[in-house]
């Protein structure tokens, strides 16, 4: 595979995300009672799986890159 | 275990269960934990979408989840994408006028510094349905399936997902797999790669060689499959009371027919004049990867929403992706702003070309089709969620701009094609337009 600089950057936010998920599982449990912030559909990754649906689709019809938060999905004759 | 924490009433407990479920998968049980009875939600959008000079797209969609009290769910969502305007052949622009056949036979002609365009219509209707069916507190399985019709092309698929919480509810894991089944039947049925097309360069395809170079391109099979198979892992953690982060995982191994059936590439002369076109020819296999990082971050009122995706696949394509969204809670709660900001960058396929040179060996693949070409894309675009009056629901109205751009002058343009851009940027608006209501 080719090497290009904005691998570099691409490892080390990984990396990074990687960190926040350990740091996560070293941290305080967060209590049910705790959690009324995280269960607001707006601290959802995708809040509304219909325009997620839509941006995903438009993306895919412009780009040559597809991979998100859900597996499968429709194939489209666009690209 | 929280479920057996004292201070919260049933509802509130299950409400706060499904929060670290944060896949896109697990939406819907989210909504069924809302709520001690059945509910129902129903969502709607439609966007409008229009490329400067090229393709115009409506495409209204709707999405109603019923969600049992025990947090079973069923979800059903049709959508129309109704698309017209023109869109690039991968033709190379000259200094003379060029023509081009469309696949139904009509002629048309592009000026001399324009990339070359045909025209097309098409209108594809899809059904997507998912099924959630909760087994216990902490294990969450789903079922989902697809299908989708357009004038030259079919899709089936089905996918499955099983999401896993542990540790305290803190941690999600989710692992999937989808197979879709696409058929491809171009209009004129499947042209074999890098095989001479008709009617190119100043108005040619007259007679006997006309119908030569047809006949040599024609395969005589008027369909092809399209096989895609896909995996997925994923982690979700809750990082602190306002921070949720994840990290997933996606492989997709695609065979079959994936050259695209109506893309050309031009032969040049040593002036770089094109004299010819030919189809272009891709790989029948390819495998993708990709790697999406999230966070999701709670300000108190406000919610930064944050990704960085990065992708790779065996043609040689790698992209990087970063996208932000913040969203802003006006006063009251009913009134939300959101600004979205998302940068794309993508590394050419290795068989991405613009064009041939006259007197060189052919390749074993070629593709001019940008979208497998050295690009990047820019979005800016923002989002407003309101309620009117006594009206139920919320509705929200985005609108975006999108820019694309690539390296439209590369080191080995011969001769005219030197002088222009290969790949000028493309202006995209788009308008959403969208509802939803639960009851």
């Amino acid at each position: 595979m080719k090497v290009h600089p904005a691998r570099e950057l691409a490892v080390a936010l990984l990396l990074a995300a990687l960190g926040a998920l350990a740091s996560g599982c070293a941290a305080t449990a967060v209590k049910p009672w705790d959690r009324d912030l995280l269960a607001q559909k707006k601290m959802q990754f995708a809040p509304s799986p219909l325009q997620y649906s839509i941006d995903q689709h438009t993306y895919f019809s412009r780009e040559g890159s597809t991979g998100g938060l859900n597996v499968g999905g429709g194939g489209c004759g666009c690209n | 275990m929280q479920l057996n924490a004292p201070v919260r009433p049933a509802a509130s407990r299950s409400r706060l269960g499904a929060a670290a479920c944060a896949l896109i998968a697990s939406a819907a049980t989210a909504v069924a934990r809302a709520d001690g009875g059945a509910t129902t939600q129903l969502e709607a959008a439609t966007l409008i979408y229009g490329e400067q000079n090229r393709t115009d797209v409506v495409e209204p969609l709707l999405r109603i989840t019923r969600v049992r009290p025990g947090g079973q769910s069923l979800s059903a969502q049709i959508g129309l994408d109704v698309i017209t305007g023109a869109s690039p052949t991968g033709a190379s622009p000259s200094g003379k006028v060029q023509t081009t056949t469309t696949p139904s036979g009509n002629v048309e002609t592009t000026s001399a510094s324009e990339i070359p365009t045909t025209s097309f219509e098409d209108i594809r209707g899809s059904l997507d349905l998912d099924w959630t069916r909760p087994l216990g507190a902490l294990v969450s399985p789903a079922l989902g399936m697809h299908i989708s019709r357009e004038k030259d092309y079919q899709s089936l698929g089905a996918n499955a997902t099983l999401a896993l919480s542990l540790l305290h509810r803190r941690t999600t894991l989710t692992f999937g797999g989808g197979l879709n089944r696409d058929r491809v039947f171009p209009i004129g049925g499947i042209v074999e790669g890098l095989t001479p097309v008709v009617a190119t360069g100043g108005g040619g395809g007259e007679g006997v060689e006309a119908a030569e170079a047809e006949e040599a391109a024609s395969t005589g099979v008027i369909a092809a499959d399209k096989n895609v198979t896909s995996a997925l892992v994923g982690v979700s953690q809750v990082v602190t009371r306002r921070w949720l982060v994840g990290l997933s995982a996606s492989r997709t191994v695609e065979d079959g027919y994936l050259t695209e059936p109506y893309k050309v590439l031009s032969v040049l002369d040593i002036g770089g004049y094109p004299i010819s076109s030919l189809h272009e020819k891709r790989p029948s296999s390819r495998k993708r990867t990709s790697l999406l990082a999230s966070s999701v971050y709670h300000f108190g009122i406000d919610v930064l929403n944050a990704s960085y995706r990065a992708y790779g696949d065996d043609w040689g394509v790698q992209s990087h992706t970063v996208e932000l969204r913040l969203r802003h809670d006006l006063t009251g709660g009913d009134r939300w702003v959101e600004p979205h900001v998302r940068w794309y960058w993508q590394h050419a396929a290795d068989f991405f070309r613009f064009s041939l040179n006259e007197g060189d060996p052919l390749p074993d693949f070629a593709s001019s089709d940008a979208r497998i070409g050295s690009i990047r894309t820019a979005t800016l675009g923002a989002a407003c969620g309101f309620r009117l009056g006594s009206y139920p629901g919320e509705f929200s109205v985005r609108a975006e701009y999108l820019a694309q751009w690539g390296d439209g002058h590369p080191a080995d343009a011969v001769g005219v094609q030197r002088t222009l851009d290969l790949m000028p940027p493309v202006s995209t608006g788009s308008l959403m337009l969208g509802y939803s209501v639960g009851w």
